[in-house]
């Protein structure tokens, strides 16, 4: 039943992140802020679907480590983006 | 429970990278093959994204206010709920509860409707806005990136029919449901990509 309660709580924090995200980005002027809080928060999606709904965390490290590293590398051409 | 290894190495690999040493590879290779060379092909578009985005920084920064936000917080959900659909499908067939497996995998083939509905209505809005791939640097990226994934999340949904219809006859079980799990961590691929295309399309100024 744990099982079952985790993913109901991780479905509800990645919609929270993804609506608290799209706000902050319309409201606010700062392109540096947001492009480094929605950087950050592109990768801690990334690692819940990779760990908890492709259950990669109990399975193959390589691949594992491949998809994680998809999620790092492409988040921080977004903050490198923010300096164009 | 632990689940079996189904697939075995080709025997073309290192030895540490084999299941025995690396752990279990979920559903099946070939599915893997598939999605690392997805993963390639749309970190492809990500690395034009970024260099059309390099050359064109104002138009980006148009681009991205011109489109219906709305709809694609929309889609994001969807397909957030759909992973989670898909994962619960995942859950049952462990315990051998073949009804609701289904009940989560027609969940997840709706999300997926759902999902081409609104980006057919989010293209058709766009074309009503006077946009097009020629519009500009933005919305040519814009139509690669996003279309390419509709395509994928339409024939993601059509191998979810394939995997109900197999389940159907009886060919999942507990001991043997890698097809089912090949098809889940194929629809959790397709969600990755959306997350990384929504906020470079519809967030980023």
């Amino acid at each position: 039943m744990k099982y079952f309660k985790k993913l109901e709580y991780y479905l509800a924090t990645l919609i929270t992140i993804t609506l608290v995200n799209t706000f902050l980005g319309e409201q606010l002027n700062s392109t540096m802020l947001v492009s480094i809080l929605i950087a950050l928060t592109v990768t801690y999606k990334g690692f819940i679907v990779i760990d908890h709904f492709m259950e990669l965390r109990e399975a193959n490290k390589n691949l594992r480590l491949l998809m994680r590293l998809y999620f790092v590398i492409f988040p921080s051409l977004i903050v490198i983006s923010a300096f164009y | 429970m632990k689940t079996p290894f189904v697939s075995s190495s080709l025997g073309i690999f290192p030895k540490s990278w084999s299941e025995e040493y690396a752990g279990r590879i979920p559903g099946n290779i070939p599915i893997w093959v598939g999605i690392l060379s997805e993963l390639t092909e749309f970190g492809i578009f990500f690395v034009a994204y970024f260099i059309a985005k390099f050359y064109y920084p104002d138009i980006f920064s148009q681009g991205s206010q011109s489109l219906h936000t709305s709809l694609g917080v929309a889609n994001t959900v969807i397909l957030l709920t759909s992973s989670y659909f898909i994962a619960k499908a995942m859950s049952f067939i462990r315990v051998n509860n073949k009804i609701k497996c289904e009940r989560y995998l027609w969940l997840t083939f709706s999300c997926g409707c759902i999902y081409l509905i609104i980006k057919t209505w989010e293209f058709n809005w766009n074309t009503l806005q006077g946009f097009s791939a020629n519009t500009n640097e933005f919305f040519t990226v814009y139509y690669y990136m996003t279309f390419n994934h509709f395509i994928h999340v339409g024939w993601a949904s059509c191998a979810i029919l394939w995997v109900i219809f197999r389940l159907r006859r009886g060919a999942y079980s507990v001991q043997e449901h890698s097809g089912i799990e090949a098809l889940a961590v194929y629809w959790h691929m397709i969600d990755l990509m959306w997350i990384l295309i929504f906020p470079l399309v519809y967030v980023l100024r």
